[in-house]
């Protein structure tokens, strides 16, 4: 059967599934094979996938987190890796809020082709968009081919968030997509990040508390069609 | 139950609020009680199409707007409307799956009903999504073009509307899926009432359009509206597993819309800066191609009566199968086929059961026990959610399949076919699936009179109403989606163009 990853079952969709006050939408960015699915199945479903086809253009995941009480709904983006995707995916970065970029340390060339990634990321996003950097497949550190210190370096360069993780352990796999979302809610707070503006990348939904609704809009009256 | 009985069934209930004082009569009860009783009747979240229109603007107005862009599709009208010039007939195509969506039969109900109702009817609507694309260009547009049409339109008085409507449906030669949704025709203005009000969404999405706003941005907002109307109101059973457009978002269909709509506007304006850099005879010979290809787009008609009686399972596999191997990409519609299937066999399975259960519930009614009430109104609210649940589930599958085809044509691999045949597969594809769903929502519907034999009118209308209703919608998601493939295609085209003359 086809499995959708939802964030809760839907066995408990009656207890108030769709409380969450945010929408962030993410990308998932970098070479081929680096792991960009498995991070998002590994965040989305708790498990490791061993054997995982080319994504084709684009797929998704979302997942409810909470920042600072806050839930906040992540919609994500998984983009292709392979080259020949690179024009389509380019299409669509537009309004991410975060963006998680992908090397693999047991191959440089992934972590080399960075600067190319991050030129499109800054390019293609608006300037308020978190990116952070994430080095996968941390497990396999006999194959090691990028140190964590040039990557940190690399990081703190560019201003990017950094961490080494492994979508097949699991370690930091939730830090690298709930960092992210604390530097974006940080930013809302501190007003550097305008919710009006077009492509932020966050939405905002003010939470239906029960009994009543913020908004004014009347209840469907059950009148007369008038005819 | 054959479909002659269950049409029937269908009409009988249509003025179930008569039977239900009979009902009560019988049973010593006052009127006021029974009203009371229907009032509290949860009424089951039924989901009409987000449709756009500015609240301010008077339907009487709008309307014959409205029947001019409809018709305006045969030459005769073109000559009023060269205000438009080609911008408005490309727009035409563009709109032609909202306009022409399944179901002639419950377009014309639904019109019918909105025209007492006062709500706008769908080629208003899609009238007001044309204003809308177009952007502020002409404000006052629509109100002109209202006032022209009064006059070289005499036929489009009052009477006359409606029928202008259809005939004009069927002249444009869009696909007029008509098959399986006869049956909507039998259920009263009573229903419509029930969906116009019990449709939390419907009010707000009305003006969402205004602000040049994507599908998937009127699904997401109407979808959020549901969010919330289900987070305060957390009693009613059927509303919480029964929502369309929640569903629809849980399986990435606004997702794979959104991303869908991504890559066929980027492709568009890529369309439009290559046309603007030919001039003379490079432009003419391109820009014919283009138009070709948007041929290609337009549904073609079929009629109820290709379809056989019975399909046969493997059927749908091997049409969509071969269709898609037609497109020449490197993927396969696997996870649509699943779906379908697991639906299939669900229904199935339901069948099989039949006799069984009717037996039950025959002993239940004699007993006539609170009890037995309410086993037999769960089913019917189980095969409800199950019915919604599949149709969002297969919309957002052959959305996301339509979206992985954008993408795959787009990443640039030589072409082994032409953009035409590709479109030719695509549009046959939309069909096959339009006419699926259409199966769907018949049969659902059967096993929804099937269980609900014993049911209130008023609780088994409104259900059927609603499996109708999302078929439809999901049909003419289905649709707009494939438009969205246009301006790929047209990419797809001009590519090819460039690697021949560079041969």
């Amino acid at each position: 059967m086809h499995s959708h990853p939802l964030p809760e079952p839907s066995a408990t969709m009656a207890t108030a599934p769709y409380n969450y006050s945010y929408i962030f939408k993410y990308i998932i960015i970098g070479d081929m094979g680096v792991g960009k699915s498995c991070l998002l199945h590994q965040f989305t479903e708790k498990k490791f996938m061993a054997d995982c086809p080319h994504t084709i253009g684009v797929e998704f995941g979302t997942r409810i987190i909470e920042v600072s009480g806050q839930k906040i709904k992540l919609q994500i983006w998984d983009t292709a890796g392979q080259e020949r995707f690179r024009a389509v995916t380019r299409s669509y970065y537009r309004g991410a809020a975060g963006a998680l970029m992908v090397y693999d340390i047991t191959r440089r060339s992934t972590y080399n082709h960075l600067s190319s990634w991050l030129t499109d990321a800054r390019n293609l996003t608006n300037p308020n968009t978190v990116i952070i950097l994430i080095g996968n497949k941390a497990d396999l550190e006999a194959q090691r081919d990028v140190t964590y210190e040039e990557a940190k370096q690399f990081a703190e360069e560019n201003g990017l968030l950094f961490l080494e993780a492994s979508a097949k352990t699991g370690e930091n796999v939730e830090d690298a997509f709930l960092e992210a979302a604390k530097k974006i809610y940080q930013n809302i707070q501190d007003g550097s990040l305008d919710l009006n503006a077009a492509e932020s990348g966050v939405q905002h939904k003010p939470s239906a508390p029960q009994g009543g609704r913020l908004t004014s809009e009347p209840q469907p009256q059950r009148e007369g069609c008038g005819c | 139950m054959s479909e002659k009985d269950s049409s029937e069934n269908l009409k009988g209930e249509t003025s179930y609020e008569d039977e239900n004082e009979q009902k009560a009569e019988e049973l010593g009860c006052t009127g006021s009680n029974a009203e009371r009783e229907q009032e509290v009747e949860p009424v089951p979240m039924t989901r009409k199409r987000p449709e756009p229109k500015p609240p301010s603007q008077p339907a009487a107005t709008e309307k014959p707007a409205a029947e001019t862009l409809k018709v305006s599709d045969s030459p005769a009208v073109q000559t009023g409307w060269g205000y438009w010039g080609s911008w408005g007939k490309s727009l035409l195509s563009t709109a032609s799956a909202t306009v022409a969506t399944v179901g002639q039969g419950i377009s014309n109900v639904i019109e019918k009903a909105e025209t007492t109702l006062g709500i706008p009817s769908p080629s208003e609507i899609s009238s007001e999504t044309r204003d809308a694309t177009r952007g502020s260009e002409n404000p006052g547009a629509s109100s002109t073009d209202a006032v022209d049409d009064g006059s070289s339109f005499p036929i489009a008085g009052a009477l006359g509307v409606l029928s202008t409507i259809s005939t004009a449906v069927q002249s444009t030669g869009k696909s007029v899926i008509s098959g399986g949704l006869d049956a909507l025709e039998f259920i009263g203005k009573k229903t419509m009432d029930v969906i116009a009000e019990g449709d939390p969404g419907f009010k707000k999405t009305k003006g969402l359009m205004n602000r040049n706003s994507t599908l998937s941005q009127v699904l997401r907002e109407a979808k959020e509206k549901e969010e919330q109307q289900t987070a305060t109101e957390v009693t009613m059973a059927t509303e919480k597993k029964a929502h369309y457009g929640l569903l629809f978002d849980e399986f990435q269909g606004l997702s794979h819309l959104e991303a869908l709509e991504m890559l066929s506007r980027e492709s568009e304006s890529k369309v439009k800066s290559v046309l603007n850099a030919l001039s003379g005879e490079e432009l003419d010979t391109l820009k014919e191609e283009v138009e070709q290809l948007k041929e290609a787009f337009s549904l073609p008609e079929f009629f109820e009566e290709e379809e056989e009686e019975k399909k046969g399972d493997e059927e749908f596999t091997k049409e969509v199968t071969e269709l898609f191997s037609e497109l020449r990409i490197s993927s396969k519609p696997d996870k649509l086929i699943t779906v379908r299937k697991s639906a299939h066999e669900w229904i199935a399975q339901f069948n099989s059961s039949l006799p069984k259960e009717e037996k039950e519930s025959e002993e239940n009614q004699e007993v006539e026990s609170r009890d037995g009430d309410h086993d037999a109104k769960r089913s019917v609210e189980d095969i409800h959610a199950f019915a919604i649940r599949s149709l969002a589930e297969l919309t957002a599958c052959s959305i996301e399949m339509f979206h992985k085809t954008a993408a795959l044509f787009l990443h640039g691999q030589k072409q082994e076919v032409t953009a035409t045949d590709r479109a030719k597969s695509l549009s046959q594809m939309t069909i096959v699936l339009c006419k699926e769903l259409s199966t769907f929502s018949k049969e659902f519907t059967t096993c929804l009179t099937t269980a609900g034999v014993k049911e209130k009118a008023d609780v088994l209308n409104p259900l059927i109403t609603g499996v109708f209703l999302e078929a439809s919608n999901s049909a003419s998601y289905i649709q707009d989606a494939f438009q969205l493939l246009l301006p790929v295609l047209q990419i797809s085209l001009i590519e090819a163009r460039t690697e021949l003359s560079q041969q």
